[in-house]
């Protein structure tokens, strides 16, 4: 069966061009994949206490650049995927995706500058207001560097963004590309669910890249001296933050919808349970993230209980309609199974896995237990390394397959599924053994109340030594393929 | 370390001649002191408490009367530390300031057992004897707690600069202009400042209360801040909405608003394509909308 994705208009040319390019962002996010999981394994040597003589300080930069790198790594992974996909039905502008993947590479390199240079340590949510109070830990210029950075990537992905729903538009209304005449018992004019799903996730991700630029301003007002309600600055982090990682995830979702029907046999329509599951997503989105600030009690209660509803009904249309969709999509079908499909599958329940223990968490009652222990970065480890980064590999080696036409070793799909499955989640079930016996994330070093830390990050670094060979192997099968295909 | 000049009783006309020549020395050793002991500088705002929580002090030699020698290391090793600076000579804050934080150290409980309270003397004039003999006539027993002590003048330099705390000799009143403050020391990291003439009960609570690890909430004062999401009334325990709430919709307003314009822009160039291909008399491909 062919699975390749045929393009729409294109010349080919033009198609040549866009292969190439998403190529580029394949093979980008490729190589940042084993650095940033290098860096990740540092935390946990440093939470193991094998680094004794290495100042603290250097944990929390290399937290800093790990998160904000695996978040926007991913993020430019699926936006790429899309971009590819979206070329099937619509237009998108390649010089917009060159412009964005130069953006890209300049504010990852400031990225790097402001953390390992400048030592700049406060975390992906940079939480107001401190990168304004290093207490000599890093520089002034570090902190501007990092805005700088979130600046150039903000801009970069903004225009691109505006770039995709512009040519979502050419084709498509407003109103047709939302599904909403299928809400309307209504299913002409048919539309992908990719077009639906991209649809919402590019408009919830324009809301949440003009939150971050409100934030930087805001940051900017501080310096000058006058006083930002930090209960304000709280809220916008979060409503950019919470809303990048989930337009990831529901990205890769978008890709799974387009891609696993291919392997699957069967095609996987738009209906009306799903045009009313991602239309509810648009609304709720906007309202989930208030989940991240039970702890402050700044928060009026009516907030915090609209929090609570509203991340529970978020994951009733995004994740149980696609998980259901996936599951009745495999079953009985003459699934071929393969290493890319494997991965999307895997991603979706991964993904299924990871909700699961986030609607634990954004439980009130949970949540002043678990907060600030190992739970919070294990339930986003999970829907994020076993659930989008499962999905943008499958992409990227179902995208590899497709422009190189070299197959696959059976062998080879097995051990890297194995691998990354046993390190994947040994990995992950650290953090969630860790969480359950409140250790707290965020410790460069344990305190004696909570030594048992030490030993559960020296059993994840075992973990991720499995799953560093897994990704080792698949980066030598599937980024040949993408080198061939490149050279092609 | 210059000894202070001590007045004592003694015949009015030696005891004139005594005075004189110690008015006559305090004025050289004033000048002295002007021209050493200023530090940092002058300010009618108390030090901003967030430019100095969780800075690292000093470790420095703490000289007790006596004798007695140890490090501020050695006292919040084991337990955290209210660090004071004050100087004996003072005929304004520092005593009455003494007998404020005496009372609230009694309110908030736990000196000796949960913290210690460190008063150290920025004067290089002050010897051990002349804080601990102040600390005496503030009503503070020995041994509570408490420790009284000077330390090397660019040892206070140092703290001071840590702290935000400055000293500047008048020499009009022959006194040190300088702020009155309370530094909470948790493993030698600034937790908390109290700044003000006066202690609270209250909030040297909240700070004994930090340093077992407890939550202390606060509250910023109602028009301090910009773009306040929500208003506290702390006496009814209400909250009222506030203009900063508005800044939490724009994000989603801007992406509805780009969203319908790149929709329009989208769909008006099809309507004139297709008004075009009418005039021209082409066909072409219609969209899916």
């Amino acid at each position: 069966m062919d699975v390749t994705i045929d393009t729409i208009g294109w010349t080919n040319v033009e198609a040549r061009s866009w292969r190439r390019m998403t190529l580029v962002w394949g093979l980008t996010v490729l190589v940042l994949l084993p650095v940033l999981v290098a860096l990740g394994a540092y935390m946990r040597m440093f939470q193991s206490n094998v680094l004794p003589s290495v100042a603290p300080e250097w944990f929390y930069a290399v937290l800093t650049l790990h998160s904000l790198g695996m978040v926007g790594a991913w993020f430019v992974g699926t936006m790429a995927g899309i971009s590819y996909l979206l070329s099937k039905y619509t237009r998108p502008s390649l010089a917009v995706a060159r412009f964005a993947y130069l953006g890209t590479i300049a504010g990852v390199v400031l990225l790097i500058a402001c953390t390992l240079v400048g030592r700049f340590g406060a975390g992906w949510y940079f939480l107001f207001p401190l990168p304004l109070y290093a207490q000599g830990v890093w520089s002034p210029w570090a902190t501007w560097t990092f805005f700088a950075a979130l600046a150039t990537l903000g801009v970069c992905w903004t225009i691109w963004t505006l770039d995709l729903l512009r040519a979502i538009a050419q084709r498509y209304s407003l109103g047709t590309a939302l599904c909403l005449h299928y809400l309307a018992g209504r299913t002409a004019p048919e539309v992908p669910p990719m077009i639906l799903i991209s649809t919402v996730s590019l408009i919830a991700n324009i809301a949440g890249l003009v939150a971050a630029v409100i934030v930087i301003a805001l940051f900017g007002v501080q310096a000058l001296g006058v006083d930002i309600d930090p209960l304000l600055m709280k809220n916008l982090t979060f409503f950019f933050g919470h809303l990048l990682v989930n337009v990831t995830m529901y990205l890769g979702v978008a890709m799974v919808y387009e891609l696993l029907p291919l392997y699957a046999g069967r095609p996987w329509k738009t209906n009306r349970v799903v045009a009313m599951a991602w239309n509810a997503l648009l609304f709720l989105i906007f309202f989930a993230y208030f989940h991240h600030l039970y702890m402050d009690f700044a928060q009026p209660t009516w907030v915090q209980t609209f929090g609570q509803i509203s991340s529970y009904l978020l994951s009733i249309p995004a994740a149980v309609v696609s998980i259901f969709g996936t599951l009745a999509l495999v079953y009985a079908s003459k699934m071929r199974w393969r290493l890319a499909s494997i991965l999307l599958f895997l991603g979706i329940m991964g993904w299924g896995v990871g909700g699961i223990a986030a609607v634990i968490d954004s439980t009130v009652e949970f949540n002043v237990r678990f907060h600030n222990t190992l739970w919070v970065p294990a339930h986003f480890h999970t829907y994020y390394l076993m659930g989008v980064v499962l999905i943008v590999l499958g992409f990227i080696d179902h995208f590899s397959q497709d422009v190189s036409k070299a197959g696959e070793i059976s062998s080879r799909t097995k051990w890297t599924v194995g691998l990354l499955v046993v390190g994947g989640y040994g990995f992950l079930a650290m953090f969630y053994w860790g969480g359950a016996h409140s250790v707290p994330r965020r410790y460069a070093v344990y305190p004696d109340e909570v030594a048992q830390g030490a030993l559960y990050a020296r059993l994840a670094l075992a973990f991720i030594a499995v799953l560093f060979l897994g990704i080792v192997i698949y980066l030598w099968e599937t980024g040949r393929r993408c080198l061939k295909g490149f050279a092609s | 370390m210059p000894q202070r000049l001590r007045v004592v009783t003694a015949r009015p006309a030696i005891r004139r001649a005594r005075q004189a020549l110690a008015s006559c020395l305090l004025l050289t050793l004033a000048g002295r002191v002007e021209a050493q002991s200023s530090m940092g500088t002058a300010s009618a705002e108390p030090p901003d408490e967030a430019a100095y929580v969780y800075k690292q002090l000093p470790d420095v030699p703490v000289l007790g009367a006596g004798a007695d020698t140890t490090r501020l290391s050695a006292l919040w090793q084991d337990r955290p530390v209210l660090l004071v600076m004050v100087f004996s000579r003072c005929a304004g804050t520092c005593s009455p300031f003494l007998r404020s934080l005496k009372s609230a150290v009694s309110e908030a409980g736990g000196a000796g057992s949960a913290y210690r309270i460190v008063v150290l003397s920025f004067d290089q004039a002050d010897t051990a004897a002349d804080v601990e003999a102040m600390g005496a006539n503030a009503g503070i027993r020995p041994n509570t707690g408490w420790v009284f002590g000077i330390a090397p003048p660019s040892d206070i330099r140092r703290l001071a600069e840590a702290t935000g705390f400055w000293f500047r000799w008048d020499p009009t009143t022959a006194q040190y202009d300088h702020p009155s403050m309370v530094v909470a020391v948790d493993r030698g990291r600034v937790l908390r400042m109290l700044v003000g003439a006066t202690v609270s009960g209250t909030e040297l609570s909240e700070i004994v209360q930090e340093f077992g690890g407890k939550f202390v909430p606060a509250y910023a004062l109602p028009g301090k801040l910009a773009f306040r999401c929500f208003e506290y009334d702390p006496t009814s325990g209400r909250y009222s909405l506030d203009w900063g709430l508005l800044l939490l919709f724009l994000p989603g307003g801007f992406a509805v608003a780009a969203t319908m314009s790149v929709f329009h822009r989208a769909s008006s160039r099809v309507h004139r394509d297709a008004h075009v291909r009418r005039e021209t008399g082409s066909s072409g491909a219609g969209s899916a909308s």
